[in-house]
């Protein structure tokens, strides 16, 4: 597969996470999401998948959108949530966060360098794997710094979920597209919605409680 | 009776008992009061069958296998048996009195529940084959008996168990990893099986010297050997049938029991002296025998007085054990046996006290012996064998003990125990000199501090006759220690059969 | 999709046993049981299916076989301590049930979310069960999937605020732990190209990478074990949920994770000696930390949620007696750590059923509330004593045997550290749990009034603790298993 093709929607599967991420407009950030998961199917169909792009699209966007929005509250008719977070993390809390998200990055780095540097792979198609590589780190590495980082409920709810992604993507980078790797995503994608549905039920319960949106105390 | 099916149905009587003791309602009175006496009839006849069979040569023994190389091992050997007759014998008083003392008291289901099983943990701590089995009960016996302790519920008696845990199951745990490091060592030594650690070589012996103190840390806690016995007056606090229980059947004599065990059955008399133990074991008891003294003089009460009287005495059975030589071990075997009846005679006069005059210091004693004659009597012969006055059963033990000094070679034990009596003397002569020469309430000076006139003896029947029960046995074992049956008898025997090479 | 090789029967009872629990919890939402007898009826069903697979295992061997789904193919093995596990997962499961049907006639619970138990119930039977036997790392994944949603769905039957924040932090936890787990399967992957725990244990990956995964996987697993310093979730999470729910999470499901980790560590890393010392510190700490935290808090559901914090540190102490030793002091840690896992999760189930019991009756949760129910409720007190001696290791019960063993393997080892470890944590039980004995003891003048409770919630967890009593005494027959077949 030529470089360009590949870096386009690579870059565009970045930004659509970084943007998703960064984006106070909590309607706003789910459509962004709803995008990226698009095209992270479309990335699955090139990639020789096309069971997974289905599952993607289904679950990923999908559902995964309709679970999101209902955590927001557009469905129901009881009171949605205030459409922007204006949540600020305090300093001190976040360190501890930083570091572990830090560690996680250096050994998840670390081993995708051994493995990619060396022989270690078991499938060919260098390129492809090379940039699928270093996508799903990007990507892992923005759903861990929003997971670490926001406060509000359902922005970490979609960092998870881009977290996850990058970690599908990354799967895939290391180990091909093979069967097994199908499975896991599969199983993956199917988790990360029910994690996702249950996140926005609780969410919507909290909510409805006690206005809360937040973990009042962090663990 | 197969044998092994004998040991299984004594120890389940008691255990049996506690289970319908806690199914029972807290109100039904009677049927707990028949429950509690047959159970300790049943238990003491049992017991009395397996000590004929004994000595007939029978054997009575049940074992299985919790671990591939550990096994629990129930087993009555003379030593075992002559231990479970004591404590089932006591029992029997003490159950008769415990029923009196708490006729008026909340929480009887709870206190008779867990007093069954500290019964069976007793018994099972006698009949132990093995350290691992020794364990298992007296680690029961430590949660059997906290219950007990606190039964009050009052702010002092919750310290003292609190006090009381924190001694014992330290104590527990000190065993275990002793335990542990000695069948790590040499595998499951069952009690008798001398051999299994005398086949250690010299390079050995500074493990086993160090094994040997740490079991007998763990033991000593429960055998109130200084500095450990900081629990035993605190314990005060509880009822007068479990200060009974604790200093003359169960938990003191526990590890005084242990001691025993250890020093002739797992080690062997002959390597302990080997190792320079018996030794260190001497000084240890001479210390404790003074020092309990030395504080019991200082004692205002009369039950923290007998406490301190406890940890002196029963430290004769610990300097009996260190002294090389039958005599020695005589005095140890047989005193087991007679402090514990002078030590509940004189527990349950300070209950009747107590109870019926409210009495809790000594100088309220003053006399005492007119208004409550046959409890000073009882009182009187417990505190005279304390002393080792004949023909008071203490006598034996003070005299055995000193024989068996100059036996092994160490003289200058005479000196402890002589000092030892006099210290004896010095605070119980008082307390009889109280007792029945000095006027009281009775002769129209002063007041009893809170009198009830319980029943219409001078007290309750149910507290009067254990008292009288007991001290009659203390002057039965001293005048006719020469019978067979008699504790000195069945010590000797003991030390004759077991212990003489 | 039975595979090769493999008696028909075995197979078919073995897969009955471990879905049967799905159609089950279905059943059983649309009809909620309100007697104990249907759970009773279960039980006769499921038990002896397990004890005679067990009994196949121990007279034949291993069984194992593998399936194909779609392309994919999956590996499942049952040996001794597999069967062993299954039996006692049921046990514990059946013991829930009945508990929740006979809680339920006196707690707030309404009917909708009582019903929505049983599904979620039977979900995590059936991913236990299949943690048990899974043979490769995509089975695990999505049976640790299973176990950690149906857990959190059970937490959140209550509604109060207090289980919904306890309750979404342990998704976010658990969900971002799988996802470093998942990381960890796929470098596994990457490197050897296979997901199955035989092949992995054979085709060595090379070092680097298998170090990097294993510690990846053992974050994500530890996080979901609640092993200090990642146990934050576990306290709120149980002082919150509803009891029969506190009573199933502290004794199973917080296992299942220390028992992946083990069979992963044992198949990729089995020299590893500085990372198991490593877990072992970790263990260790968690063993004074949860002591201590337990000490010092002041509510009953509170104090035994952090002793589950301090136990989990025991099995800890297995990594470094299993690395690096000698052939017979391993065969006494792997012994040791299993019967210290059943004995906990017997023990700690019905401690929580107990605290359960006395919360509900004292009306409220404070450790000052007790006061009295020494006279009042003797019957829950008993149970929670019953069940505290074994968390303290006192003979006669599992603990104690498993302490004995993990003693014996540590001074044979040399390794005194871990002798130290297990003397403070004795002491730190004992210190908590008579604290609350000395609560409970405590005799009130005002009397507050006490709710009665029905029989059966305190005769389950009498019978739980008496279990864990019984299984001290009666361990050789388990440990022989074990024994026989060794350790992989």
């Amino acid at each position: 597969m030529p470089l360009s093709a590949e870096l386009l929607p690579a870059g565009l599967l970045v930004i659509l996470a970084a943007t998703c991420l960064l984006d106070r407009q909590l309607p706003r950030a789910c459509l962004i999401f709803i995008f990226f998961a698009l095209l992270m199917a479309l990335a699955w169909w090139q990639l020789d998948a096309p069971w997974l792009a289905l599952a993607e699209s289904l679950l990923g966007a999908l559902l995964t959108g309709a679970a999101l929005r209902l955590g927001l509250g557009r469905f129901a008719s009881q009171r949605p949530l205030p459409a922007r977070d204006l949540h600020v993390r305090p300093p001190p809390q976040t360190v501890v966060r930083y570091l572990a998200a830090l560690v996680w990055l250096v050994l998840a780095s670390i081993a995708v360098w051994g493995v990619a540097a060396g022989e270690a792979l078991v499938t060919p198609g260098e390129v492809s794997r090379r940039s699928l590589l270093i996508t799903g780190l990007a990507i892992m590495v923005l759903g861990l710094w929003g997971f670490a980082h926001h406060l509000h409920l359902l922005r970490r709810l979609l960092a998870f979920n881009v977290l996850g992604s990058g970690v599908f993507l990354l799967l895939a980078g290391l180990a091909g597209p093979v069967i097994e790797v199908q499975g896991l995503i599969l199983v993956g994608l199917v988790v990360a919605l029910a994690g996702s549905v249950l996140g926005a039920l609780l969410l919507r319960r909290l909510f409805l409680l006690d206005g809360q949106v937040t973990l009042s105390d962090e663990g | 009776m197969s044998g092994g099916l004998l040991v299984l149905a004594a120890l389940g009587t008691s255990l049996f008992a506690a289970l319908l003791i806690f199914l029972l309602p807290e109100r039904a009175f009677r049927a707990r009061t028949g429950l509690n006496l047959g159970a300790a009839l049943i238990k003491l006849s049992l017991v009395a069958w397996m000590v004929w069979g004994l000595s007939r040569g029978r054997e009575y023994a049940v074992e299985f296998a919790v671990l591939e190389e550990l096994a629990f091992v129930l087993r009555a050997d003379a030593l075992g048996i002559m231990f479970a007759g004591l404590s089932s014998l006591l029992w029997l008083f003490t159950t008769v009195y415990a029923i009196g003392y708490l006729e008026d008291s909340p929480n009887r289901k709870r206190f008779f529940g867990f007093f069954s099983l500290c019964v069976a943990s007793t018994f099972g701590i006698s009949l132990a084959g093995n350290l691992f089995t020794f364990l298992v009960f007296y680690e029961l016996l430590t949660l059997s008996t906290y219950p007990l302790v606190v039964h009050r519920g009052t702010y002092r008696a919750l310290a003292a168990g609190r006090v009381y845990l924190r001694y014992t199951l330290t104590a527990g745990l000190v065993l275990m990893i002793g335990m542990v490091a000695l069948h790590a060592l040499a595998g499951d030594i069952r009690f008798g099986q001398r051999e299994l650690l005398a086949e250690f070589g010299p390079e050995d012996r500074l493990m086993l010297v160090g094994l040997f103190w740490v079991l007998i840390a763990g033991f000593g806690v429960k055998a109130a050997i200084v500095p450990l016995h900081g629990w035993l007056p605190r314990a005060m606090v509880a009822p007068a049938p479990v200060s009974a229980l604790l200093h003359a059947v169960a938990v003191v004599k526990a590890g005084a029991f242990g001691i025993v065990r250890l020093v002739y059955d797992v080690y062997g008399i002959e390597l302990s002296a080997k190792l320079g133990l018996l030794n260190g074991l001497v000084a240890v008891a001479s210390a404790t025998i003074l020092y309990g003294s030395l504080r019991a003089l200082a004692q205002q009460e009369l039950k923290p007085r007998l406490a301190y009287s406890t940890v002196s005495q029963v430290s004769y059975i610990v300097l009996g054990v260190g002294l090389f030589g039958p005599l020695g071990t005589i005095a140890a075997l047989s005193h087991l046996l007679h402090q514990g009846l002078m030590k509940i005679t004189l527990f349950f006069c300070a209950g009747n006290y107590a109870e019926e005059l409210g009495i809790h210091r000594i100088d309220e004693l003053d006399g005492v012996g007119r208004r409550m004659p046959l409890t000073s009597l009882a009182f009187t012969v417990g505190a005279l064998g304390m002393i080792g006055l004949p023909p008071v059963v203490g006598f034996l033990s003070k005299w055995y003990l000193g024989m068996g000094s100059i036996q092994a070679g160490m003289p200058w034990v005479i000196a402890v125990l002589v000092a030892s009596s006099l210290l004896n003397a010095a605070y119980f002569l008082p307390l009889l000199d109280r007792l029945w020469f000095r006027p009281g309430p009775d002769h129209g000076v002063g007041e009893w501090p809170e009198e009830r006139r319980l029943g219409r003896l001078e007290t309750h029947a149910w507290l009067l006759v254990p008292t009288m029960a007991t001290a009659l046995f203390c002057l039965m074992a001293g005048a006719l220690a020469g019978l067979p049956f008699s504790p000195l008898e069945w010590a000797t025997r003991v030390t004759n059969v077991e212990y003489l090479p | 999709m039975i595979a090769d090789g493999l008696p028909l029967l075995e197979a078919t009872v073995l897969w009955s046993a471990l879905l049967a629990p799905l159609p089950m919890g279905m059943l059983a939402w649309r009809f909620p049981p309100q007697r104990i007898a249907t759970v009773l009826l279960i039980a006769m069903l499921l038990l002896p299916a397990s004890l005679w697979l067990l009994h196949r295992v121990a007279v034949g061997g291993e069984l194992q076989g593998a399936g194909s789904l779609g392309g994919l193919l999956l590996h499942w093995r049952m040996d001794a301590l597999a069967g062993l596990l299954l039996l006692l997962t049921q046990l514990v499961l059946l013991a829930s049930a009945a508990y929740a049907v006979c809680y339920q006639r006196v707690s707030a619970l309404h009917q909708r979310a009582y019903a929505r138990y049983w599904p979620l119930l039977g979900g995590l039977a059936a991913a236990l069960g299949l943690i048990w036997v899974a043979a490769d790392l995509l089975t695990l994944y999505a049976a640790l999937e299973l176990m950690g949603l149906c857990a959190v769905g059970m937490l959140l039957l209550l509604g109060e605020k207090s289980a919904l924040m306890a309750g979404m932090r342990y998704l976010l936890y658990a969900l971002v732990g799988s996802l470093a787990w998942l990381l960890g399967a796929a470098l596994l992957l990457g490197a050897s190209g296979r997901l199955d725990l035989a092949g992995l244990a054979a085709n060595g990956a090379p070092e680097a990478v298998t170090g990097i995964a294993i510690a990846l996987l053992a974050a994500g697993l530890l996080l979901k074990a609640a092993i200090f310093p990642l146990h934050g979730w576990l306290v709120p999470v149980h002082a919150s949920a509803w009891a029969p729910v506190s009573a199933l999470h502290g004794a199973l499901v917080v296992k299942a994770s220390f028992f992946i980790l083990m069979q992963l560590w044992q198949r990729l890393v089995p020299e590893a000696v500085a990372a198991a010392w490593l877990l072992g510190g970790l263990g260790s700490l968690a063993v004074v930390w949860g002591g201590l935290q337990a000490l010092r808090t002041n509510a009953l559901k509170q104090v035994v949620a952090w002793s589950t914090v301090g136990q989990l540190g025991y099995l800890m102490l297995a990594f470094p007696l299993l690395t690096g030793t000698s052939a017979a002091v391993a065969t006494l840690a792997w012994q040791a750590t299993w019967l210290q896992l059943a004995g906990h999760a017997l023990a700690k189930g019905a401690m929580f059923m107990a605290a359960g019991n006395l919360v509900l009756a004292a009306g409220k949760g404070g450790l000052s509330d007790l006061a009295g129910t020494s006279r009042r409720l003797p019957l829950s007190l008993m149970a929670f004593g019953l069940a505290a001696v074994s968390l303290m290791g006192l003979p006669p019960s599992a603990g104690f045997t498993a302490k004995w063993l993990l003693l014996t393997s540590a001074i044979l080892a040399g390794q005194w550290p871990w002798v130290v470890v297990l003397g403070v944590g004795t002491l730190l039980t004992a210190a908590y749990v008579f604290r609350v004995f000395r609560f409970a003891f405590v005799e009130d003048e005002h009397r507050p009034e006490v709710r009665s409770l029905p029989a059966g919630v305190d005769l389950t967890a009498l019978l739980l603790a008496l279990a864990a009593l019984g299984l001290g005494l009666g361990a050789e027959w388990p440990l022989a298993l074990l024994r026989e077949e060794g350790t992989p």
